[in-house]
């Protein structure tokens, strides 16, 4: 049995705890549907970014439980009715929160991999 | 991130989330269905993806179902994320335990009841412990109310004259509660150490209430008595110092909340009717709160609260009627309120110096008397008499019942025990298949706390029950009754907690065990076969401990069971049978020394002529009832001894009393018409006197005298001499308890010239007393309307009320005594049963090695017999013991009673060996091939 992930090497396996970010994001920008999500997720990465699909819903669950998402039954472009979720005020203040706090991450281990002996000669 | 955005999502956080998880708990159907709509919703937009991308419908389904993975894994994890994982656990584990309890009925039904019955009995009796011994007077701040009592020495204090209560302390002291009015004033307008001092007197007078002639409880008041109290009416208004200003200044009533319920029907209009109390005319100004039962108690709360400055008009006494200027009556009860700053020591100590200088002033005080001193009490149970009547009653049901709840405990505990190792081989599977340690602790405790509910939802119903059940006991016909028994929820919060912690910690010993047991060992069915003796150790002390404790209840009750027997066996001495009594207390106001007489007389004629009424006596006393009229009795020639009793109990009957009441006159004559107030002086005494007083003589012709009596001027003058004329047998007096040979001596009435207070009418009727009674107060109301016939009951029901306590603590003593004895066989069987469950295979090798099934039968037997009897033993010795204590509550019997003992112990024998038979049999039965096939 093939994994049909696997067949795509130059996709990037989730970091922990950043698929909640990724939800955050794609659904502020416009209100979207469950697989919406999971679409949006691969249009923005350019299909790089693998998402377990089974976690996904789970994970829309417990942000909608916390408050900072919420849902509402409509339409699909099927005209087949879903379930859209949306960003509440709190949802977008903890996206804003999210976002610096990877963006801080990001520069740092950028900068700690830039590390080389001479910039710790100078440094030190 | 500022702190007021992430503020903002704490809230947001906070609020959401209740709020959806409730949303999913009651929507759940609604959730289920979503849930499925969503994930397949995702499968066909993916599934059309693929296809779109070049997949062959096939291939794209099942590609679309890899890459969503498992939608119930799925569907789990979104529950989680919801919260409603722990609910959905608790809930399985519930419908588990359910099946668990639906499956073995038998173990539900035992341990649900017998946790039913233990915090039933165990609520009911300490609910009614509480609220005889530890309720409060229903005033504001109780704990600061001190009683005023005092103590003095046997027949040497100063106080001669007191009516109230009146007790022996341990060394030749007595104490009583009663003051003089003038000791009470002064002390007041002395006080410094206590807020004030307020006093009061309950007392049955005969009043009209909205025009019927009725007993009432009257408590007198002093005019600060209702600001001291700090209580205020919920209708009209309290009595005021203005209304105790003097005798007549206030002729006003204050009702109680059960009165006004019982004659007024709860009406405003209450308020200004009219009362007569003894002939007095009072208005009602007032209705106390609903609880208010005075200062005197906290049982019951007297009918009227009455200005103290009415005594002289309402309740007189003595030469001018009145009580309030008398320092030498002691009578009226005095309480006070501590002082902020002031402790009780001080002001005792400062009270009892008033008091000894102003009974010193006001009263004789002879040299070789002593003054009485002040005993500052705790007045916030008012007078407490309860303690005295309930105390030692209490104290031993309060045992009992503390002893059937641990036995309840142990029951339980020997229960989940049992099951829970004989479930120790399920808890290896679910350990083995990948169930948490603390998920099977948890389901353990879910269904400890099950079966403890459904003890506890049993128990409060046999509270209720039980709280509704003793009042019954507990009143008597005749008399009203407002006693009832509040279910305390607090109380049985704390005998429900006790049993159902019994019950989770030892349900959770298995399961924690179970949790740490290795999944090998339970697994491997050889290690259940091995003989397990040791293991049964903990099982068996406690099935020791539980005979023991039956043991002692069931030798309790049947002591309390033979004193009962005893007592129904006691012959009173007189015919019982077709006797009715009741009771005519005409006002002293209106009929003094003399009137009453001739009222009496009067009465007296007009009764016996009342159709059904076969014969008629009066008389002072009426027998066993409580009752002790007691007067010098000095035979002619015989000096004074002034430090010795002289005083018999003596009754004042007609002259057809002996006939009525077939007391044989064992020599001389009886009574006749012809004795009367002009004829020469006549007495009837008993054998017991006659052996007492004239012994080797005969008594008949010889004469005697009664004590000094008091003429119209306040002379004292000797009475005239009194000749006897007859001997009688002797009956029993004032009890069933008493010594039946106990001396006594009979005047006739008819050579009385004052009756100075009640009179008992003894009726012989053949006809159904309620059918007559109505008849006989015709007669009465035609003499004089305002005059009540109280106390209207048989000699048979006076003799059942003075069995009353006995047969409540029989009932309740046998009902602990059974209770016991069923918990303990349950035991018993549960332990034998789970034993022989568990030695089956070693039996089997027994019986294959060629043991007969009756040496089986034995080997059990003799097992459980050893218990039962170590546990026998115990209790026995622990019975001897504690019997001692109860001796005072016995009759006819001694504590150590043989009887008893060896009935006691030999039904727990019997009991234990029932409950072990089943089991042994069980075990002789086993067919060895199949016990070891089982292996």
């Amino acid at each position: 049995m093939t994994d049909p992930q696997v067949s795509q090497p130059k996709q990037l396996d989730l970091l922990q705890g950043t698929l909640d970010l990724l939800i955050l994001k794609a659904v502020s920008l416009g209100p979207l549907h469950g697989y919406g999500v999971l679409l949006r997720i691969q249009q923005i990465s350019g299909q790089s970014l693998i998402i377990q699909q089974g976690s996904l819903y789970p994970a829309l669950y417990r942000l909608e439980h916390q408050g900072v998402i919420a849902s509402e039954w409509g339409e699909s472009d099927n005209n087949r009715k879903a379930k859209f979720y949306r960003l509440t005020v709190a949802g977008r203040l903890r996206l804003a929160d999210e976002t610096a706090r990877w963006n801080r991450m990001s520069t740092l281990i950028g900068q700690f991999l830039l590390a080389t002996p001479a910039t710790l000669g100078e440094e030190v | 991130m500022t702190p007021v955005s992430r503020l903002t999502l704490l809230l947001a956080r906070i609020l959401s989330q209740p709020r959806s998880w409730f949303r999913a708990l009651t929507g759940r159907r609604r959730l289920e269905s979503e849930m499925e709509a969503e994930l397949s919703l995702h499968l066909e937009n993916l599934t059309a993806d693929l296809i779109r991308a070049g997949q062959s419908p096939a291939e794209a389904r099942r590609n679309a179902r890899l890459a969503l993975g498992s939608p119930i894994a799925a569907k789990d994890a979104m529950r989680t994320s919801l919260g409603l994982r722990l609910v959905d656990e608790i809930a399985a584990d519930l419908l588990y335990g359910f099946r668990l309890l639906r499956k073995s009925p038998g173990f539900t039904l035992v341990a649900s009841l017998s946790l039913a019955l233990a915090i039933g009995a165990n609520t009911t009796i300490f609910s009614l412990a509480k609220q005889l011994l530890y309720e409060r007077l229903a005033a504001p701040h109780a704990a600061s109310l001190r009683l005023f009592a005092w103590t003095g020495s046997e027949k040497h204090v100063a106080v001669h004259s007191i009516w109230g209560d009146y007790s022996p302390l341990p060394g030749g002291r007595v104490t009583s509660t009663s003051f003089s009015y003038p000791a009470y004033q002064q002390l007041r307008a002395q006080n410094r150490v206590l807020d004030d001092l307020f006093a009061f007197k309950e007392t049955g007078m005969n009043a009209t209430i909205a025009g019927t002639a009725q007993q009432a409880q009257v408590e007198m008041v002093s005019g600060n008595y209702y600001p001291q109290l700090q209580i205020t009416p919920i209708l009209g208004r309290a009595i005021n110092p203005s209304d105790d200003a003097g005798p007549g200044k206030g002729p006003v009533a204050v009702i109680s909340y059960g009165l006004w319920e019982r004659a007024f029907a709860k009406s405003p209009a209450a308020l200004g009717q009219i009362i007569k109390l003894n002939e007095i005319s009072l208005t009602i100004i007032g209705v106390n709160p609903q609880g208010f039962t005075g200062a005197k108690g906290t049982q019951q709360s007297p009918d009227l609260f009455v200005p103290l400055s009415l005594q002289p008009l309402i309740s007189p006494h003595g030469a001018n009627g009145s009580r309030l200027s008398d320092p030498k009556e002691w009578w009226l009860n005095v309480m006070g309120r501590v002082k902020p700053g002031v402790d009780d020591r001080t002001a005792q100590s400062t009270l009892d110096g008033q008091l000894g200088a102003i009974v010193r002033a006001t009263m004789p005080v002879r040299p070789n008397e002593d003054v009485p001193r002040i005993d500052l009490r705790d007045g916030s149970r008012g007078l407490f008499y309860q303690k005295r009547t309930y105390a030692q009653p209490m104290t031993v049901l309060l045992t009992m019942v503390g002893f059937v709840l641990l036995l309840a405990c142990a029951n339980i505990a020997n229960l989940m025990l049992a099951r829970g190792s004989q479930r120790q081989r399920e808890m290896s599977v679910r350990l083995a298949l990948g169930a948490g340690r603390a998920r099977i602790a948890r389901q353990m405790f879910v269904e400890s706390l099950m079966l403890a509910a459904l003890g506890g939802l049993g128990g409060i119903l046999v509270g209720y029950a039980g709280s509704s059940a003793i009042p019954r006991l507990i009143e008597n016909s005749w008399e009203r009754s407002d006693f009832h028994i509040h279910f305390d929820w607090l109380v049985f919060a704390f005998t429900s907690g006790v049993t159902l912690l019994t019950g989770i910690l030892f349900g959770l010993a298995p399961a924690w065990s179970a949790a740490r047991a290795q999944v090998s060992t339970g697994l491997k069915e050889t290690s259940q076969s091995a003989t397990r003796r040791r293991k049964g150790w903990g099982g068996r002390s406690l099935i020791g401990f539980q005979i023991a404790l039956s043991t002692l209840l069931v030798i309790g009750a049947g002591l309390f069971l033979r004193t009962l027997a005893n007592l129904n066996n006691v012959h009173v001495g007189f015919r019982t049978d077709h006797l009715l009594l009741a009771e005519i207390d005409p006002p002293q106001k209106l009929y003094p020394a003399g009137k009453d007489v001739a009222l009496h007389t009067r009465l007296l004629e007009s009764i016996a002529a009342t159709p059904g009424v076969e014969a008629v006596s009066p008389a002072f006393v009426t027998y066993v009832a409580g009752q002790m009229n007691r007067t010098d009795f000095i035979p002619e020639n015989v000096t004074l001894d002034k430090d010795k009793d002289d005083a018999e109990p003596y009754n004042v009957v007609g002259s057809n009393f002996f006939s009525m009441l077939q007391i044989p006159i064992l020599s001389g004559r009886a009574f006749t018409p012809e004795d009367t107030l002009t004829s020469a002086k006549v007495g009837i005494i008993n054998t017991a006197l006659a052996k007492e007083r004239f012994p080797n003589q005969d008594p008949i012709g010889k004469r005697f005298r009664s004590a000094d009596e008091t003429d119209n001027q306040g002379k004292r003058k000797p009475r005239a001499w009194i000749r006897i004329i007859g001997i009688c047998a002797d009956t029993h007096y004032n009890s069933l308890r008493e010594d039946p040979t106990l001396p006594q001596f009979f005047l006739p009435f008819a050579q009385q010239t004052e009756v100075g207070g009640g009179l008992n009418y003894l009726i012989q009727t053949h006809m159904d007393p309620a059918a007559l009674v109505p008849a006989i107060r015709k007669v009465v109301q035609a003499q004089d309307p305002d005059l009540p016939l109280t106390e209207v009951r048989t000699q048979e029901e006076q003799i059942h009320e003075q069995t009353q306590q006995e047969r409540i603590f029989v009932t309740l003593t046998s009902g602990f005594g059974l209770l016991a004895l069923a918990l303990a066989s349950v035991g018993i069987y549960g332990v034998m049963a789970y034993a022989v469950a568990n030695r089956t295979s070693e039996i089997g090798i027994r019986l294959a090695l060629g043991a007969q099934p009756r040496q089986v039968l034995s080997m059990i037997l003799r097992e459980a017999t050893w218990i039962s009897l170590t546990g026998v033993f115990v209790g026995l010795a622990a019975a001897l013991v504690l019997a001692r204590l109860v001796k005072s509550m016995l009759y006819g019997l001694q504590p150590s009673d043989p009887f008893s003992m060896l009935a006691g112990a030999a039904i727990l024998i019997s009991v234990g060996l029932a409950a072990s038979w089943i089991p042994a049999r069980r075990a002789a039965r086993v067919q060895p091939i199949i016990a070891l096939r089982h292996e």
